[in-house]
């Protein structure tokens, strides 16, 4: 009979809850590095790939094709181990002396892979705007970059906050995937707790747990926004 | 106080919380799998499931040619198959996963470098030691003369390993930084992100002899622990424990330890140790 | 390639000395592998997700409450946390109930299958609401029961709208299953992990190989899918 003991007492103090706190805290910084960076990264691409050059936009189009096609588990374990060979030896050694070379691989990798969802949300923000004001912008004198920063791109991102919550949220689950180059967030240390204890079960619902409570927070505080924000404002209008 | 008006979706949220919380203290109530007899079962399919590792050698990896295991490990398991007379099938394991693998029975045995250890006894029965060797480090050459050197170094090594768990002992103030196996420490350590890879001295060598460029790189003579390795079998499952007890016995005394060790570890191998041990019956 | 390798030293020769390996695993001696059980591994939980995911769809938007509920919860349960978690569970609590030797491939399988029915889900339950209520009240009206208009009218319509969707989720299975690796499933990304761990020298070549792999496979179902939702696209302009 095999009698499987649970054992919360041990998750749930000492040493193994000190260790689920600091794997949260590493999944919430991973995340929020990365959805700054892509957010940016994201425009940028959004705007390339509606540029009038023809080369800027094939640019865009391929980035995105590459990026989207391709596994975000094998984007870091490449950038994490075979971006050395691409890189000069001065730049190999600063990344190896910062001490935070998965942080900062696993984040790259999170932000790229982000980025291209994020300029296709922007993206179709940007389609739900009326063409007349993109031609309104040019006829009274402004640049394609200028139309975009001061008309169409303010706009467009107010339409792409829900998505744009809506990636927050992949990027902490994604966020996961960095376990596998030694990033401790929450599943390498709930996978740690299960190998030091044996206990698999309370590792992982507490860390289960974890991922539901902050996704139920965060689409909570996205609720509220949208009904108590969003909806007044839109009904005086 | 003031009355929160959630939305309907946070509510619906928080009660699913609630049901996924009363679901899981369910589970706690009963008691998961029914009794097995292992022993039994291997002779009942004919065929023995054994975890190994597929990329350590010399004690277990995918031979280029062939595509197969092969090893001083997978030699282990076939002499443990050969003397139950049933087929043998191998299983690839790290040290993160070998021991829930075993304990959820999709594997008969785990012979994957598994070193034994009281804590790791209270939880799965081991076979007598089949080999024995201790926890050094690899480092650039002539860049460690004293465990000091290594105080505050970076050091790579595997998740789930009893290496992981010395080296944060022994050494403190070092950052340790598990991978999913240890060619990847090596490969972290050749592009600088580590200075050290830690775990048995035995592995290392495997390992070094690997390594491209193998002449930038050594294993000092810095014993940080003693690591016998035995075969994990699940607890409770004393007929196969006897099993693979008398096959290692045997084996020593027919002479076909020494041999298999000679193919791994001899003269002639990559990675060439000296037979410090013999397997003996122990309590 | 020769380009390639002249400017940052890379030296693909590991790429041939192991096609094989990557193509197929350690068949015909041991189980498959590679990019056979990559795709194998994709096409199975493809298929069976469609199912899963229609049937939770259609209870998701189920008339009584207390089937409802349960779906959705169960729905945003999986959706709320990371496949990897997924995966880890079903290899705990898979073997707990099936007992003895339940084969990690399955059992990515099923992990697979479940957490992308929680996806596919969503899209079924978007395309049943995007049939305009006016058809669900003509048909119950002309005499047909509920059943029978989301079985003969609702469900044909929205099926054919969410075909590019399911095929979107394709791609997405196909690099899902990239994490397989974690549990020493033989797909392409842990054989990849295998030979690199062999080589100890060829990182960079061996992840851009397999990361075009996946590229060719998957932008080859991505293109598929924008010439469905063109197809059907113009097909409603047509009307």
């Amino acid at each position: 009979m095999l009698n499987y003991q649970f054992d919360w007492h041990l998750i749930l103090n000492g040493e193994y809850r000190q260790w689920l706190l600091s794997g949260l805290w590493l999944t919430l910084k991973l995340a929020t590095v990365s959805m700054i960076l892509s957010f940016f990264l994201g425009l940028i691409i959004a705007v390339m790939k509606m540029s009038g050059q023809r080369f800027v936009r094939a640019g865009a189009s391929v980035y995105l094709e590459v990026v989207r096609n391709t596994p975000l588990l094998v984007q870091i374990f490449f950038w994490y181990f075979g971006s050395f060979k691409l890189l000069p030896a001065a730049w190999n050694e600063w990344l190896n002396a910062t001490n935070e070379f998965e942080f900062i691989a696993a984040t790259m990798a999170l932000t790229i892979y982000t980025s291209a969802f994020i300029a296709e949300d922007i993206r179709s923000g940007v389609r739900a705007i009326p063409k007349e004001q993109t031609e309104a912008g040019f006829s009274s004198g402004l640049s394609f970059l200028q139309v975009m920063r001061w008309i169409i791109l303010p706009q467009a991102v107010r339409m792409t906050i829900p998505p744009l919550v809506n990636q927050f949220l992949n990027l902490a689950k994604n966020s996961s995937l960095a376990m596998t180059i030694g990033v401790a967030e929450l599943t390498y240390q709930a996978r740690q707790i299960e190998s030091h204890t044996l206990k698999g079960f309370e590792a992982f619902t507490a860390a289960t747990l974890i991922y539901l409570i902050l996704s139920l927070v965060i689409t909570g505080l996205m609720e509220i926004y949208n009904e108590k924000i969003l909806k007044p404002r839109g009904a005086q209008a | 106080m003031t009355c929160i008006q959630f939305p309907s979706k946070v509510q619906s949220k928080i009660q699913f919380l609630v049901v996924f919380v009363s679901l899981i203290s369910i589970l706690t109530g009963i008691s998961l799998a029914a009794h097995a007899d292992v022993l039994g079962d291997v002779k009942k399919k004919g065929t023995l499931v054994v975890g190994v590792k597929d990329s350590l050698p010399p004690f277990g990896y995918v031979d280029e040619k062939s595509r197969d295991i092969v090893g001083y490990d997978i030699d282990m398991a076939k002499a443990v198959a050969k003397k139950l007379g049933v087929k043998l099938e191998l299983k690839p394991v790290t040290s993160a996963n070998r021991f829930p693998m075993l304990s959820e029975g999709n594997v008969d045995l785990v012979i994957a470098t598994t070193t034994k250890n009281p804590e790791r006894a209270a939880q799965v029965d081991f076979s007598h030691a089949y080999f024995l060797t201790g926890q050094k480090f690899i480092v650039a050459k002539g860049k460690v003369k004293t465990l000091q050197d290594l105080d505050t170094a970076r050091i790579g090594t595997a998740k789930g390993s009893t290496s992981e768990k010395n080296v944060a002992t022994s050494l403190p103030k070092a950052k340790v930084l598990s991978y999913d196996d240890y060619p990847q420490a090596v490969l972290a350590l050749q592009q600088g992100k580590v200075q050290a890879v830690t775990t048995d001295e035995a592995i290392l060598a495997g390992l070094l002899a690997k390594m491209p460029n193998k002449d930038k790189y050594e294993i000092p003579d810095l014993k940080i622990s003693d690591e016998p390795y035995g075969i994990a079998i699940k607890k409770g499952e004393k007929g196969l424990v006897d099993v693979v007890n008398s096959t290692l016995l045997e084996m020593e005394s027919s002479g076909d330890a020494d041999k298999v060790f000679a193919q791994w570890f001899g003269p002639n191998s990559a990675a060439p140790l000296k037979r410090t041990f013999k397997i003996t019956a122990e309590k | 390639m020769e380009f390639i390798n002249s400017i940052f030293g890379l030296d693909f020769s590991v790429i041939r000395d192991n096609w094989l390996f990557f193509l197929v695993g350690r068949y015909p001696n041991g189980p498959m592998g590679g990019v056979a059980l990559t795709l194998t591994l994709a096409v199975g939980s493809v298929f069976f997700s469609g199912i899963g995911g229609l049937i939770l769809g259609l209870l998701a938007v189920s008339q009584r409450r207390w089937v409802r509920w349960p779906v959705n919860i169960i729905i945003q349960t999986f959706r709320g946390v990371p496949l990897l978690m997924v995966i880890f569970w079903f290899y705990f609590f898979l073997p707990a109930v099936f007992g003895k030797g339940f084969p990690e491939i399955s059992t990515v399988l099923i992990a697979l299958t479940v957490f992308t029915s929680a996806y596919m889900s969503q899209i079924v339950k978007a395309g049943i609401e995007a049939i305009p209520r006016g058809q669900w009240e003509a048909g119950v009206s002309s005499g047909l029961s509920r059943r029978q208009v989301l079985w003969q009218i609702v469900l044909p319509q929205a099926l054919r709208h969410m075909i590019p969707s399911f095929v979107n989720q394709f791609v997405s299975l196909i690099k899902d299953t990239s994490l397989a690796f974690i549990v020493g499933v033989s797909e392409l990304t842990h054989v990849a992990t295998q030979v690199n761990n062999r080589t100890l020298n060829y990182p960079t070549e061996i992840f851009l190989f397999i990361a075009v792999v996946y590229f060719v496979i998957c932008s080859a179902f991505t293109a598929l899918s924008r010439q469905l939702e063109a197809r059907t696209t113009s097909a409603n302009a047509n009307r």
